[in-house]
C-alpha cells in the first residue's frame, strides 16, 4: 500500500478573478522507503503539491491519501492531530522555536504526542547524536549555523516517528558542505531505518541523490522516473 | 502545560527592551493606583475613626424621635436602667450621657444656630477623643462656673475668645424659651469647619438645671470593644428597653458607612482605570509579537500544536508578563504603603482646605490582603481580555506560513 497517494489532484488559486492553475490533475504514489525528490522550475507547483501532501493546503478538486487514509475532507482541528503522528516537516527556513535549545527543539513534538518523559529524553538524544549534533544539543537556533539548525529540523521530523517526510527546499540555504551532510544524514535514515522522504527542490546535488524523480512543469507532471544512486559519504 | 508556559515565558524575554517598557509601564501604572487606593483607603479610615472616635461612638441611644424632630422634651426613658445595663455588659468599654438641644448663641457682634451639648466632662474624657480638638483655654472640667467650649470658626465670626461671656437661649422641656450665659473657657478645632461653626459644649449638670426640673439626657454614646459587636448590643439594647431608639455608628451616619462602601468600590474603579490603559499597551505588544512570529507560529500549528495550545501559549505569555509587572509594582506599593503607614503622609500644604471640607492633612494609606486580592483579580481579568484579540489571530494563523520562503 502507498504511504502518500494523491488522485487527480488539482489547485487553482483566485477561481473567479484571473484562475492560477497551480497543480493540473496530479497523480501520484509514494511507496514506504522511498527518496523521492520532486523538482521543476519556479512556479511549477513543487511547493503546492507539497503543501497538499502535508495537508497544510487544500485541493480545488482531487484527493490526497495517507496511509489508506484520505485527509482532504478532515477538519482542521483532526488533520493538525493527524500531521502530529503521521507527517514530518523540514521547512527551508529551518523555523526550529528559536526560545528552545536544539534538544528541546526535538522533544517538543514528543510532548505534543504526550510520550514519557524518559522516552523523550532518550529519543531526542539518540536523534540528536544520530544528525551529529550530541555535543550541541543544549544550543540554541541562534548558537547554531543553518545545516546544524537544519539537522535540528530533521532530528525533529523524525523524533515523531511520521509515515513519511516532507522536506520543502531543505539546502535552498546552506552552503554545499552543509548541503552534502544534510543529504547524508537524510538518505542514511532512508536506507538504514526505512524512512520515507519527499523533497522538493532545484538542487542538482539533491536530485542525484534521489532514487525517484518527479519533475513538474505548469503544475502538472511531466517526467516521473527512477534512477540509480551510488551511495556517498561527503564530508 | 509545563512546555507552554516555557515558551510563553522565554518568549517574553526574546525582546527584553520591549518587554521591559512594557514591564516599567506595568509597574509604574500598579505601583501609582496601589498606593493611591492605599491613599484614599486612610483618608476613609482617618474620618471613620475620628468620626467615631471623637464624637459618634460605636452606638448610640436616643428617643426613637429625637433625631429627626431635635426637641429638648424627646429625651431618653429608663436612663438610670440603660446605664446599669450598660454597666454590667461585658462588650461595652465605656459610655456617656449627653443632654442636646438646639439654641441660638449670642455676642455682642451677631446671633448664631448652633446645637448645644452638655457633656460630662469626665465620662465624654473616657468615651471619645474630643477633648484632644481644644487648641486654647481649658476643657470643661476647668473651676469657671457656667463654662463653655466653643470652635474656632465660631470664635473668628463672634470676634470672641476665652473669658467672654456669650448668651445660650433654648426651649425648655416644657416648651419653654429660656436662656443662660456662658464663660468661654475654651475654643477647639475640629477636623470639620462646619462642625466648628455649629456645635458648642457645655458642662450637662448645668446645661439640664437650665431645661428642666428633672435630669434629661438625649443621647448615650457607647463604646465598645469591637466594632462588630455594635449589631448586637443594639439589638440587645432595642429588645431589653422600650421607647428608645439604639443604633450602631453606620445607621446613625449613612455618609460614614457609604464612605466604606466606597473604599471598596474605588478599589476596583482605579484599578480598572489603570488596567485600561496598560490593556492596549498589552495588546500593541502581544499583536506585535505575533506579528513577528507569524511563522513560527505556522510552524507549531503545520508540525501538530493544536489551536488550544497555540491559544494557551499567547494568553500564558501576556498573563505572565502582566504578572510579573504586577508582582513588582505590588511589591513596591507594599513598600511604600507599609513605610507611609507609619510616618504618614503629610500634605501640610492642603491643611486648609483640608479642614474646610472635614478631612485631617495627615494620611496613612493602608490596604488590605483582601484589597490586594481584589486588585490583583481585576489585572488578570483586564489581561486576559486584552490577550484575547492576539490569541485569536495566533489560531487564526495559516500553517502555510511556516512555508513561505520569505
Amino acid at each position: 500500500m502507498a504511504i502518500v497517494q494523491t488522485k487527480n489532484l488539482s489547485k487553482v488559486y483566485n477561481p473567479d478573478t484571473v484562475p492560477v492553475h497551480a497543480l493540473r490533475d496530479v497523480s501520484i504514489s509514494i511507496e514506504k522507503g522511498e527518496f523521492t525528490s520532486i523538482v521543476g522550475p519556479s512556479g511549477s507547483g513543487k511547493t503546492t503539491l507539497l503543501n497538499m501532501l502535508g495537508g497544510l493546503d487544500k485541493p480545488s478538486s482531487g484527493s490526497v491519501w495517507v496511509n489508506g487514509k484520505e485527509i482532504t475532507s478532515m477538519k482542521e482541528s483532526d488533520l493538525i492531530d493527524f500531521r502530529l503522528y503521521n507527517i514530518g516537516f523540514v521547512f527551508q527556513h529551518y523555523n526550529l522555536i528559536p526560545v528552545f535549545t536544539a534538544h528541546e527543539n526535538v522533544s517538543f513534538i514528543m510532548l505534543l504526542q504526550n510520550r514519557s518523559k524518559k522516552e523523550i529524553k532518550e529519543r531526542a538524544d539518540e536523534l540528536l547524536e544520530e544528525v551529529g549534533l550530541g555535543d550541541r544539543k543544549n544550543a540554541r537556533p541562534v548558537e547554531m549555523s543553518g545545516g546544524q539548525q537544519q539537522r535540528v529540523a530533521v532530528a525533529r521530523a523524525l523524533a515523531s516517528e511520521p509515515k513519511f517526510i516532507l522536506a520543502d527546499e531543505p539546502t535552498a540555504n546552506l552552503d554545499s558542505t552543509s548541503a552534502m551532510n544534510l543529504l547524508d544524514i537524510m538518505s542514511r535514515m532512508n536506507r538504514e531505518q526505512n524512512v520515507t522522504f519527499v523533497f522538493s527542490t532545484h538542487d542538482q546535488r539533491v536530485i542525484d541523490r534521489a532514487r525517484r524523480v518527479i519533475t513538474m512543469v505548469d503544475g502538472a507532471i511531466h517526467k516521473d522516473e527512477y534512477q540509480n544512486v551510488e551511495e556517498t559519504k561527503t564530508g | 502545560m509545563k512546555t507552554l508556559l516555557t515558551i510563553a515565558w522565554r518568549n517574553i524575554w526574546r525582546h527584553p527592551a520591549r518587554s521591559g517598557v512594557l514591564l516599567a509601564a506595568i509597574v509604574a501604572g500598579l505601583w501609582a493606583g496601589v498606593v493611591t487606593v492605599g491613599i484614599i483607603n486612610g483618608l476613609l479610615q482617618q474620618r471613620i475613626d475620628y468620626m467615631i472616635e471623637s464624637e459618634i461612638t460605636h452606638a448610640q441611644i436616643h428617643h426613637p424621635e429625637f433625631l429627626a424632630e431635635g426637641y429638648s422634651w424627646l429625651h431618653i426613658p429608663h436612663h438610670d436602667e440603660i446605664i446599669n445595663w450598660l454597666e454590667n455588659d461585658s462588650r461595652v468599654v465605656n459610655y456617656t450621657s449627653r443632654t442636646i438641644t438646639d439654641g441660638m448663641l449670642q455676642s455682642p457682634v451677631k446671633t448664631s444656630g448652633v446645637r448645644i451639648r452638655g457633656i460630662d466632662a469626665e465620662t465624654e474624657r473616657q468615651t471619645t477623643t474630643f477633648h484632644e480638638n481644644l487648641i486654647e483655654g481649658e476643657y470643661l472640667d476647668s473651676d469657671v462656673p457656667s463654662a463653655i467650649i466653643i470652635g474656632a470658626e465660631l470664635a473668628a465670626e463672634h470676634n470672641m475668645e476665652t473669658g467672654n461671656r456669650v448668651v445660650l437661649t433654648f426651649e425648655d422641656i416644657n416648651n419653654e424659651l429660656t436662656s443662660g450665659s456662658f464663660h468661654i473657657v475654651g475654643i477647639f478645632r475640629s477636623a470639620s469647619v462646619e462642625y466648628d461653626r455649629r456645635n458648642v459644649f457645655v458642662r450637662s449638670d448645668e446645661f439640664i438645671e437650665l431645661l428642666g426640673d428633672q435630669p434629661v439626657f438625649h443621647e448615650i454614646g457607647i463604646m465598645l470593644g469591637h466594632e462588630e459587636q455594635a449589631g448586637e448590643v443594639t439589638a440587645d439594647l432595642n429588645s431589653r428597653f422600650a421607647g428608645i431608639t439604639a443604633q450602631t455608628w453606620r445607621q446613625l451616619s449613612p455618609e460614614l458607612s457609604m464612605l466604606v462602601e466606597l473604599g471598596g468600590v474605588m478599589v476596583i474603579i482605579i484599578t480598572m482605570i489603570i488596567m485600561a490603559a496598560l490593556a492596549f499597551g498589552i495588546l500593541n505588544t502581544m499583536l506585535m509579537a505575533l506579528f513577528e512570529r507569524m511563522r513560527e507560529i505556522g510552524m507549531l500549528i503545520s508540525i501538530g500544536m493544536s489551536k488550544i495550545r497555540v491559544f494557551s501559549t499567547i494568553m500564558f505569555e501576556s498573563v505572565m508578563l502582566t504578572l510579573t509587572g504586577t508582582v513588582a509594582g505590588f511589591v513596591l506599593a507594599w513598600g511604600t504603603i507599609r513605610y507611609l503607614s507609619g510616618s504618614g503622609l503629610n500634605l501640610e500644604m492642603f491643611a486648609d482646605g483640608a479642614a474646610q471640607l472635614g478631612w485631617d492633612h495627615v494620611i496613612y494609606p493602608e490596604l488590605t490582603p483582601g484589597e490586594y486580592v481584589i486588585i490583583l483579580s481585576v489585572v488578570i481579568l483586564i489581561t486576559l481580555m486584552a490577550s484575547v484579540y492576539p490569541a485569536i489571530k495566533g489560531i487564526r494563523i495559516n500553517p502555510l506560513e511556516a512555508a513561505k520562503n520569505t
